[in-house]
């Protein structure tokens, strides 16, 4: 057989001229563009860590409670809070971007938020007379909680998803998906009748034998096409349609889109972390190509489950994290959209303040991290906990019970993204067990 | 320019990522000594044979064989269904049952050593693909592969350095694959593979004045994710409820800490001492009893042991008191059904796999191959699925079966391809985390969810994956077929030769290559899709016309799922 082009094997056959697109209408509701980033760090961030009290009554509690896992006092990088609360803090070592994100008042520290029903003390928790969510301490359980704030119900979309939901009509005009995730499928981003969209960190993936440039490849996809579009009668085949379809529908216009900007002068970190992001910087850079006013970027490192070598381990997670966190936003004034875009951290649940000889166990409260220049910055918002084990903090084991609720924590970020107040309690079902549902890292 | 080709496509699908792993992201090496000539540390354990828990049709047709055989091998060759039909199911099982286990690590220690740990791990990658494509223990394999993605371990870790490690990880899983369950789990557990994964390997007993706490990081996932699950469960794999109709929690906190103390005091077998570990990952770990805490522990179901056991004796406690447990069979069981069989099992389904589970009729608990032989020739797994039944291939096996199909192999004798899973999200002990590529309980969103129902390889099937598997196949097929030009030596080549001789007979062609890759005809639709592409190309480029067909079936989705 002669090599011939059976399949097309580059993104070059996008380079030809862009689809036609719709002018763009935003609906009265939603003004000019807002975007969300969440970076999700899978496995449960010990951010007791990252964010560490350094005045000495404070830090002599830590570092008690953290024994051979303490981030030495002098090592912390000094931050200056504009409301501080009578302690103060610094950044471990690895996370100098975070520390100049910080002072330069585009990062706000939110301390120990997590997973919660209702108001939960510790006598409370103790008695077992509040509602809790359910699996407490298990990974996929507690991403699950951060996913979708269910609580107890068996509710199975996102809340970033329910956001789409709800904005489905005032963001019509798109053309991509309002929730684009650099991950993989999240449950983050499930709707109950919109629909999110994967990208990879290298743009869009195209289908090599079905492109025009190969032999064959117009035809084979338009038969392929006509394949899909005849349907099928079992569940399993019509979900991997859908996929084919959405895919085939959109990698050309994504990858065309992308080609506009082909790199950004802002150097990331050469780490799986720093390409998402990178790539996400650059679909908000063509943003106007798809008309998007409103989107939702899924990102996620992963790793953070330092039961073992944590003092090895735990410094690379920071650093990556923190370098890309800096990379992202110096991209963002770059591309001139720094007002408009807010981005912030999620992971499982915080860790144990007990070591297990070189790590950490599971969790629950931990400090989560909100940058950008519409951040009210240089700040710590909510309540920072008392790092003694058996404290009025603990619930057991040295894991800290929340005094944030997550629900507060998305209703804040949604209420600036543009969900009406009467809505918030569809994005946050608890919201209405809370007092406080603007955290106000946001205005 | 046309050898700049192949090149490129290479780029083009190592940059497209499926959201795994990439080599690039592993921890930094870690001192590990090489491969040994150790054997696997267990050897296959013959399996007495339950009577039939259902009767067996009187004649097995081509399409019933080759179904069953898409549901019990890596991938269907199709010259093995005339075999099935002369044998009947139960006795082609009981045959596989009584194969020997391929060896990973015997395969690995008769290569040259490996220059480094990359090269490492893609030798364990073709020790897999060579028994997967050309094992005779296909049934063994398929299990292992299955158990492989209940009991996770995997090279996205610190396990990277240890190719040898997982390879007898692996052979321990095929070893035990139709064994006594309650001996997989102990041998799971030693396994110093599982030890570093899920850091039960140098775990010590309580300091108080240190505020250290045995890790609990092994007790919480064996249960959760290997054994039990975290709600307890009917026989039928239902959950049971309490009064206000809440699932009933397994286990607490204070088990999983109960546990987390009986994991204390072992690292590798044939260390001098506790802290100056062998690092031999080819030997069970081995117990330091300094370094284990000898308080009473409290278990499952009020269970206590004793004050002053010795390591081993709580281990085998702890161990007994898991499988004991009423969830054991169901979970085990709903787990093995839903990757040989189907997504969906009915709760009767689970019921009767579980109960042959508890006793597989000898009195024996936890016989696994009786377990496969109930699954397998249970009557909702030989009635043809509905439209709601089967389930989706998962990814990887797609190329598997299009490689037994079409009897792929290199002229090196090598299976080099060293990261699947750039293109098909998956790769044999390659999973991003212990909770595998994909949670059994993943419901896409829309009609699925929405009745119930789960399709959990679809986690990892989206816009992105999607494609670079399509491209992978086009690639296996078009590029590297037995006519094509430029085949390197470690090109894994597929034979169409056989096919060469229709290709100018549309339907025999077309009806061929199905029965090899779907065992029945193609969908009307299907033929109408491979109908207009033949069309275009003449009847006498005969390569290029059966390359066609059978990149248009193994990019169906008809072939992307088992009926």
């Amino acid at each position: 057989m002669q090599r011939r082009e059976f399949l097309a094997l580059s993104a070059s056959t996008v380079a030809g001229a862009m689809m036609p697109l719709r002018a763009f209408s935003a609906d009265a509701g939603l003004s000019g563009y807002k975007c969300l980033v969440n970076i999700f760090l899978l496995g449960g961030n010990d951010a007791f860590n990252l964010i560490v009290p350094s005045s000495n009554a404070e830090y002599n509690i830590y570092a008690t409670s953290r024994q051979n896992l303490a981030v030495p006092q002098a090592d912390l990088l000094a931050i200056n809070p504009n409301h501080p609360d009578g302690a103060s803090y610094g950044f471990h070592p690895a996370a100098t971007a975070l520390q100049n994100l910080f002072e330069a008042g585009d990062l706000a520290v939110m301390a120990n938020v997590g997973p919660l029903i209702e108001p939960t003390t510790k006598d409370a928790y103790l008695s077992q007379s509040v509602a809790l969510p359910p699996q407490l301490f298990s990974h996929n359980d507690q991403q699950d909680q951060w996913y979708t704030l269910k609580g107890k119900s068996p509710l199975s979309t996102g809340w970033a998803g329910r956001i789409a939901d709800l904005l489905q009509d005032s963001t019509q005009a798109q053309q991509l998906a309002l929730n684009t995730s650099l991950f993989g499928t999240t449950l983050f981003q499930a709707g109950d009748t919109s629909v999110p969209y994967t990208v990879g960190v290298g743009g869009a993936n195209t289908y090599g034998a079905l492109d025009a440039g190969a032999i064959l490849g117009a035809s084979r996809r338009a038969a392929f096409e006509a394949y899909l579009d005849r349907g099928f009668t079992n569940l399993h085949a019509r979900a991997l349609t859908e996929v084919h379809q959405r895919s085939l529908g959109t990698a050309d216009k994504v990858n065309a889109a992308l080609a506009l900007v082909p790199q950004l002068t802002t150097p990331f970190p050469d780490s799986n972390l720093g390409r998402q992001l990178n790539t996400i910087a650059r679909l908000i850079a063509v943003k106007d190509e798809f008309a998007m006013s409103r989107q939702i970027f899924f990102a996620a490192a992963g790793g953070f489950d330092t039961h073992d070598d944590q003092n090895q381990v735990q410094p690379n997670l920071i650093q990556d994290l923190s370098d890309s966190l800096g990379a992202f936003n110096a991209a963002l004034v770059e591309i001139s959209q720094s007002d408009s875009v807010v981005t912030f951290t999620q992971s499982d649940f915080g860790r144990t303040l007990t070591s297990n000889g070189d790590g950490t166990d599971h969790g629950w409260g931990s400090h989560q991290i909100v940058t950008g220049s519409a951040v009210l910055g240089r700040n710590i918002y909510g309540t920072m906990p008392t790092l003694e084990i058996g404290g009025a903090d603990d619930a057991t084991g040295g894991r800290i019970i929340p005094t944030t609720s997550v629900d507060q924590y998305a209703a804040t970020l949604a209420r600036w993204f543009g969900v009406a107040e009467s809505d918030l309690a569809q994005v946050a079902p608890n919201l209405g067990n809370f007092a406080g549902q603007n955290l106000g890292f946001l205005g | 320019m046309r050898m700049g080709l192949f090149c490129v496509l290479f780029m083009l699908l190592s940059a497209c990522g499926g959201g795994g792993s990439s080599s690039a992201e592993v921890p930094a090496p870690v001192a590990t000594p090489p491969p040994t000539s150790s054997p696997p540390t267990t050897t296959p354990t013959p399996t007495p044979t339950p009577p039939p828990t259902d009767p067996v049709p009187a004649g097995i047709s081509e399409s019933e064989g080759h179904r069953f055989l898409i549901q019990s091998t890596m991938g269907v060759d199709h010259d093995d269904v005339a075999a099935l039909q002369t044998l009947g199911y139960e006795q082609w099982i009981d045959e596989q049952l009584q194969l020997p286990a391929s060896s990973q690590l015997a395969y690995l220690t008769s290569l040259p050593e490996p220059a480094n740990n990359f090269q490492g791990q893609a030798d364990r990658i073709d020790a897999w693909f060579r028994y997967a494509v050309q094992g005779d223990d296909q049934l063994r394999q398929r299990v292992a592969f299955a158990l492989s993605e209940l009991m996770v371990v995997s090279d996205s870790s610190a396990l990277f350095n240890t190719p040898a490690g997982l390879a007898d990880y692996y052979d321990v899983l095929a070893a035990q694959a139709f064994g006594d369950f309650r001996m997989l789990m102990e041998v799971v557990t030693l396994h110093p593979a599982m030890g570093v994964y899920l850091s039960m390997l140098g775990n010590e007993k309580p300091d108080a004045s240190r505020n250290i706490r045995p890790d609990e990081n092994y007790a919480r996932e064996f249960m959760q994710l290997f054994t039990l699950g975290l709600v307890a469960l009917n026989m039928d794999g239902s959950v049971k409820t309490d009064d206000l109709g809440e699932p009933i929690p397994t286990y607490n906190q204070q088990i999983i800490e109960g546990f987390a103390h009986v994991y204390t005091g072992w690292s590798f077998g044939g260390s001098t001492n506790f802290n100056r570990p062998s690092r031999d990952f080819t030997v069970p770990m081995e117990a330091f009893p300094e370094f284990h805490d000898t308080a009473p522990k409290t278990l499952l179901n009020g269970i206590v042991l004793p004050a002053g056991q010795t390591p081993e004796q709580d281990l085998a406690g702890a161990l007994d008191n898991i499988f004991s447990h009423s969830n054991v069979a169901p979970f085990v069981s709903r787990h093995l059904i839903q990757k040989l069989v189907t997504a969906n099992p009915s709760p009767a389904y689970i019921g009767r796999v579980a109960l042959v589970f508890s006793d597989d009729g000898n009195g024996q608990r936890g016989n696994l191959g009786a377990v496969v032989k109930a699954i397998l020739l249970d009557t909702e797994a030989r009635t043809l699925a509905g439209d709601s039944g089967g389930k989706l291939v998962e990814p990887i096996l797609r190329l598997v079966q299009l490689w037994r199909a079409y009897n792929a192999s290199a002229v090196s004798g090598r299976f080099f391809f060293p990261s699947p899973e750039q293109a098909f999200a998956q790769a044999p002990l390659r999973s991003p985390s212990v909770f595998n590529f994909f949670s059994p309980a993943y419901a896409p969103p829309g009609e699925i969810s929405d009745q119930g129902l789960v399709s959990p390889e679809m986690q990892i099937t989206n816009e992105t994956t999607i494609a670079s598997t399509h491209n992978y196949l086009a690639v296996a097929v078009f590029l590297q077929n037995s006519s094509a030009a430029d085949l390197r030596d470690d090109t894994i080549t597929i034979d169409i030769t056989s096919d060469l001789a229709l290709a100018d007979d549309r339907d025999a062609l077309i009806d061929s290559v199905a029965m090899r890759l779907l065992g029945r005809a193609p969908s009307a639709s299907l033929r109408i899709q491979i109908d207009e592409l033949l069309n275009r190309i003449p009847a006498n480029d005969a390569d290029f016309r059966v390359a066609e067909v059978i990149h248009a079936i193994v990019t169906s989705t008809e072939f992307a799922r088992q009926p």
